[in-house]
């Protein structure tokens, strides 16, 4: 077998080109937050829901619930503005 | 507690939960999820062939920015909801019973009841160096019969657990069967 050189592979923008006549990068983008948004957000209703029903006399509870929705709160805001809040020195 | 509600004169002697350090231990994997997007493109750039790559991680464009966020949004509420299940696996003993409360995930929650008066024997096993020097290890509790075993692994200071299971035991009252 003949030795070939290291042949580049396309850049993963490239499968935009396969999108179908309609469709946008944005409008991709935008279904893809909505999907992982909605996927937090049950997650994240569920947990608070344990919290709430078995740990709702630990101190630990309301605290611990806070941070998640702070640092998540930072986070989404992020990946739609840029805008991190107290997470921005640790971004790029 | 909404699981289990104490007797008249029953009291929570104390709450032991695993080891923070098997906790922070479980949180490894997500902390290098976390690294591997800001990783990627340093080490595309030590491989020349791959080098040219790195440009794709710009984390200042917004697609790339929006795909950050989300990754580690993924991580954090991931790495947030093993905390959960770390806090809500609980042991509990009572002047009167052990309760093991075993939260496997979500909706699948198992509350066993445990009372001292049918405790025979109590077993602490402390396995491994690290485990001896921190001080982690199992207990494992034994009744009469064929009557269920309780086991909670990686619990700190197992003997002492032992030693207070021991005194409620001996001098508890007796209660009848769960």
């Amino acid at each position: 077998m003949p030795d070939q050189p290291l042949q580049p592979f396309s850049p993963p923008t490239a499968l935009l080109a396969y999108l179908p006549s309609g469709f946008s990068i944005g409008i991709v983008i935008t279904w893809v937050l909505y999907v992982v948004f909605a996927f937090w957000a049950v997650y994240t209703i569920v947990a608070i829901y344990h919290w709430l029903k078995y740990s709702h006399a630990s101190w630990v509870a309301f605290p611990a619930i806070a941070v998640h929705l702070i640092v998540s709160f930072a986070l989404i805001s992020y990946a739609l503005s840029g805008q991190a809040f107290f997470l921005s020195n640790y971004l790029p | 507690m909404k699981e289990f509600e104490l007797e008249p004169g029953e009291h929570v002697v104390l709450q032991v939960r695993k080891h923070w350090l098997l906790f922070i231990a479980s949180f490894l994997p997500y902390a290098i999820l976390a690294i591997i997007p800001f990783v990627i493109p340093n080490v595309l750039t030590l491989a020349p062939p791959m080098a040219a790559y790195a440009a794709f991680f710009d984390y200042t464009t917004p697609i790339m920015r929006a795909a950050l966020g989300v990754w580690l949004l993924v991580v954090w509420t991931s790495a947030w909801g093993s905390f959960t299940r770390y806090f809500l696996n609980v042991w509990v003993l009572t002047n009167q019973r052990i309760v093991n409360i075993k939260q496997r995930r979500y909706f699948s929650r198992e509350v066993s009841g445990l009372f001292l008066s049918r405790v025979q024997d109590v077993t602490t096993d402390v396995t491994g160096v690290l485990y001896s020097l921190i001080g982690i290890g199992d207990i494992k509790v034994q009744t009469a019969g064929e009557e269920q075993e309780f086991v909670m692994r990686g619990i700190p200071r197992p003997e002492q657990m032992r030693d207070v299971i021991l005194r409620y035991v001996s001098v508890g009252p007796k209660a009848p069967g769960v």
